[in-house]
């Protein structure tokens, strides 16, 4: 009987390994000459689909196998005019650090009849498997190419993706093609003009500084980051004016002995003004009136909804505010403890649970944990609720949710912390809204209106497991009556000061970035570590952020990043990298100050005048959607490229043309700061 | 001819309905202008509007209840109620519910085109903890509510302050210098013109010169007036 050989590559050798596991369960290792992060697992498999039995050989990749790179004779910086690289022909080819790789899948790509693909279900993953597909095919014509759909490595989900083979996107395969060679493009084209023109100037008073490197995220992100520095430096703090009442009152409903009276706070509905004029001819009016008299007096019942399905933003988001690591660091730990099988991909932009998922189950599977498993139980025992719908999908991952209950103590620190936030999140979703009872007590005094409020939290629900919000009671308030006049206790005239805005936080520029499609979920913490590492920015632990003793949280695995988004197209990125630079960084809420070397290129570029300005997000937001619209197939990737090579041109004149602007910011902020810049 | 004084009749009927009342001497310098074969509607129309594009010192005919009385910024005097009826003009406007500092970062976000492609490129971006964070720096840029305290001017140039009490539809930082206010038996409390809508009328309007340069100089005057608050602050 003939046995159908198939070969089946994953993203990184984590999943191949684990995905191995769960089908073969014994599978024989096999080492890979020249590479020793990738093995061969090799076991039998019955696919209950027309496969039936067949010899599988379980190998991966590392991220991009492939780069795209100009030829040698575009790579001399002096002889070559940068505005050539906007058509000058790209060449792909395996990356030397992959051939080992690639040779290991071409040499079974030739025995086998099938090409079974599974690196991770987004586009970047699907651009990959389609690098596989290329080299596969390059040994053996023949072979039939499938491609196996999962988002997380629990094993039924995996068994059931395995008899499942679907076919390769190659919409979304063009999409990452597009964005890539733009990258590639406009990445080499403006880093050579900006290196080219200014680096003279700026290695005179810094001879450390290397080349001026651009991407399209990456100005965007280090534009938003200048803009609220500017801020900042230029705020001038001005006074306002206020008016509080204070009125002490018997509780009589629950009067006990020697009970004092309660003081209640009353707010004034026009909050502040700034001008002390007409605060004081308010003050005056409210005195004169000498009664107050309560117009309203309500108690409704209120709630604090629970949170909505966890995305890769708000992961990102919750991780610096609530578990002291930055965005690369949570996504570094999420994407092991998802190799690791324990949460489900961790890159999505998806807020609701499809109706397939059985969140009651997962949320049984949290019953044995001694810190939420009675929480999980008593949602089991019938105080489970359906999860709130979001308005995002991106019908490739759930929400980032558990998949398995793991010991906390088999994990690291930095792990224990990621895990124990998406199963709180997981079921603080799957809980009720907590629901409480809020009173507004509203009195006019003079003709000026003001409130009080006071509220008692009834049942907790979701809070009781979800400690990363608070909502408490606040001070009981008496009764009053409708109609009833009192004699305030106590009417003062206050006054404060605006405060400064504070500098860009991470999860602030998270969310800027969000809004303004810079990046997309996956990338934009590479992005952020991006205008770092080439000193535009230095972050910095966020002003009176408490700073937590580092304990010893080393990762006992160092998971594999993708060079996502990558503007030179250095494939993966491999281990180390972004994650690496990170892992040193401060914990706690980062907040980022630009340096003279990125305050001076996005002043420079917003000296231009130009709308589509490269420090705006305007470009590459457009370029966002495009990509969009190629995945959808809507519109196609020589359009598209087309298209933006043509906006990206026209900036390219106007930097070129107006290069003095530029050199006047840097003048400006590094070569003459103390002139220009007194403070 | 002969219809002249029919005619100033007419118009001085129509305008005391706005609660206006001209001076001979512009009135009739301004029906002079006129094409003799303008039908009555049109002739009461475009000199209204004229007038309320003029600055009130030269249209209007002063009388003792027309315009505020000579101790009006007296500021003794707690409270007084002005019957008027008192035509006035804005002469300047500003929202002093929020920071200057932070109407001029609007202005500049306007300038930068920022604004205007709503939701997608929103700057200031705030979670709920954020805002609470913060609540005392008022650094959002929702429209002008105000409320507005206004420079107003009389007929015979007296100039007063005037705050808005309770909102008074038409009365927004896209008002116009020149606006005509008709004031109408408002209180005063301390030399300040206390605005309600039941005690005033926003006619329209504008003084196209004044306008301009007040629009000119907003940027440097919310950057003047913002510094100024600042340096008074002290301690």
């Amino acid at each position: 009987m003939v046995v159908r050989r198939i070969l089946c590559v994953a993203e990184k050798n984590s999943i191949s390994k684990a995905v191995a596991g769960h089908l073969g369960g014994q599978y024989q290792t096999g080492n890979i000459r020249g590479t020793q992060y990738v093995k061969n697992y090799s076991f039998d498999y019955t696919f209950n689909n027309s496969w039936g039995p067949s010899s599988v050989v379980f190998t991966a990749v590392s991220g991009h196998i492939m780069q795209q790179e100009f030829p040698s004779r575009f790579k001399n910086w002096n002889n070559t005019d940068p505005w050539d690289l906007f058509e000058a022909p790209i060449e792909k080819s395996i990356d030397e650090k992959n051939q080992p790789i690639a040779n290991n899948i071409k040499q079974h790509a030739q025995r086998c009849s099938i090409l079974y693909i599974w690196t991770d279900c987004d586009r970047e993953g699907e651009n990959i498997g389609a690098e596989i597909r290329q080299i596969a095919l390059s040994a053996n014509p023949r072979i039939e190419i499938k491609r196996a759909h999962f988002s997380n490595i629990e094993r039924t989900h995996i068994i059931q993706a395995a008899n499942n083979p679907l076919l390769l996107d190659d919409n979304q395969v063009n999409a990452i093609e597009s964005r890539m060679e733009l990258d590639l493009r406009t990445g080499a084209a403006f880093t050579r003009v900006l290196t080219l023109s200014l680096q003279d100037m700026i290695k005179a008073v810094d001879p450390e500084l290397g080349i001026i490197s651009y991407g399209s995220c990456q100005f965007p992100t280090l534009g938003f980051v200048v803009n609220q520095y500017l801020r900042v430096k230029n705020f001038v703090p001005e006074p306002f004016w206020s008016i509080k009442i204070t009125h002490k009152k018997e509780d009589e409903k629950n009067k006990k002995p020697d009970q004092r009276p309660i003081t209640v706070n009353f707010n004034w509905v026009r909050g502040h003004l700034f001008d002390r004029m007409a605060v004081v001819l308010l003050f005056e009016r409210c005195l004169n009136a000498k009664f107050a008299k309560v117009i309203k007096m309500e108690r409704k019942p209120t709630s604090k909804w629970r949170p909505l399905p966890l995305t890769t933003v708000e992961l990102q988001k919750n991780g610096s505010r609530f578990l002291q690591m930055n965005s690369s660091r949570v996504m570094a730990v999420a994407e092991g403890l998802y190799q690791k099988g324990w949460i489900s991909y961790p890159r999505t932009e998806t807020d609701q649970f499809d109706r397939e998922i059985n969140c009651q189950a997962l949320c049984q599977k949290q019953t044995q944990s001694r810190e939420w498993g009675p929480h999980a139980q008593g949602l089991v025992n019938g105080n489970f609720r359906q999860p709130r719908r979001g308005t995002h999908n991106d019908k490739a991952h759930p929400p980032i949710h558990p998949v398995n209950y793991v010991e906390k103590s088999t994990l690291s620190h930095e792990e224990q912390k990621v895990y124990e936030f998406v199963v709180r999140r997981f079921l603080a979703c799957c809980s009720d809204d907590a629901k409480g009872e809020k009173t507004t007590v509203a009195i006019d005094y003079g003709a000026e209106i003001f409130n009080a409020t006071g509220l008692i939290v009834l049942h907790r629900n979701y809070l009781e497991v979800y400690p990363y919000e608070k909502w408490e009671d606040s001070q009981q308030l008496p009764e009053y009556q409708v109609g009833e006049t009192f004699i305030p206790t106590e009417a003062k005239m206050t006054e404060g000061k605006t405060s400064p805005p504070h500098y860009i936080t991470e999860p602030e520029l998270i969310t800027l970035m969000d809004k303004n499609g810079i990046g997309t979920d996956a990338t934009m913490a590479e992005h952020i570590s991006k205008i770092k590492e080439r000193n535009y920015v230095e972050s910095r632990p966020a002003t009176a952020a408490g700073r937590l003793a580092a304990a010893s949280d080393e990762g006992d695995t160092a998971p594999a990043t993708r060079g996502r988004g990558g503007a030179r197209g250095r494939g993966r990125g491999g281990r180390g990298g972004a994650t690496a630079s990170a892992r040193g960084a401060t914990r706690g809420v980062e907040e980022f100050v630009p340096t003279t070397l990125g305050i001076a290129l996005i002043e420079g570029y917003e000296n231009l005048n130009f709308s589509t300005s490269l420090s705006k997000p305007f470009l590459r937001k457009e370029m966002e959607l495009q990509m969009k619209a190629i995945c959808d197939g809507q519109r196609t990737r020589n359009d598209v490229v087309q298209e933006n090579i043509e906006r990206y041109r026209a900036v390219y004149m106007r930097t070129k043309d107006q290069m003095s602007v530029l050199k006047a910011a840097v003048n400006k902020y590094i070569v003459e700061p103390e002139r220009s810049n007194g403070s | 001819m002969a219809n002249n004084a029919r005619l100033i009749q007419e118009i001085t009927t129509f305008l005391a309905t706005k609660s206006l009342t001209p001076n001979t001497t512009w009135l009739t310098t301004n029906l002079a202008t006129l094409k003799p074969d303008i039908h009555l509607q049109g002739a009461k129309q475009l000199i209204y509007i004229r007038l309320l594009n003029t600055s009130l010192q030269s249209t209007i005919q002063i009388t003792p209840s027309s315009i505020f009385p000579q101790d009006i910024l007296n500021g003794n005097i707690t409270s007084r109620l002005l019957k008027g009826p008192i035509p006035v003009q804005v002469m300047d406007i500003e929202d002093i519910g929020k920071s200057r500092w932070s109407q001029l970062e609007a202005i500049e976000a306007d300038e930068r085109g920022e604004t205007t492609r709503g939701q997608e490129i929103v700057r200031v971006v705030r979670d709920e903890e954020d805002a609470e964070r913060d609540q005392s720096a008022t650094q959002t840029s929702s429209p002008s509510s105000g409320p507005h305290k206004l420079l107003l001017q009389d007929a015979k140039g007296l100039r007063v302050y005037g705050f808005e009490l309770s909102t008074v539809t038409g009365i927004n930082m896209n008002i116009h210098i020149g606006c005509k206010l008709v004031l109408r038996d408002v209180s005063v409390a301390r030399g300040v013109i206390l605005l309600e809508p039941k005690s005033v009328t926003v006619a329209g309007g504008k003084i196209e010169e004044l306008h301009q340069t007040w629009k000119a100089g907003r940027k440097e005057n919310l950057k003047r007036m913002a510094n100024a608050g600042s340096s008074t602050q002290g301690g």
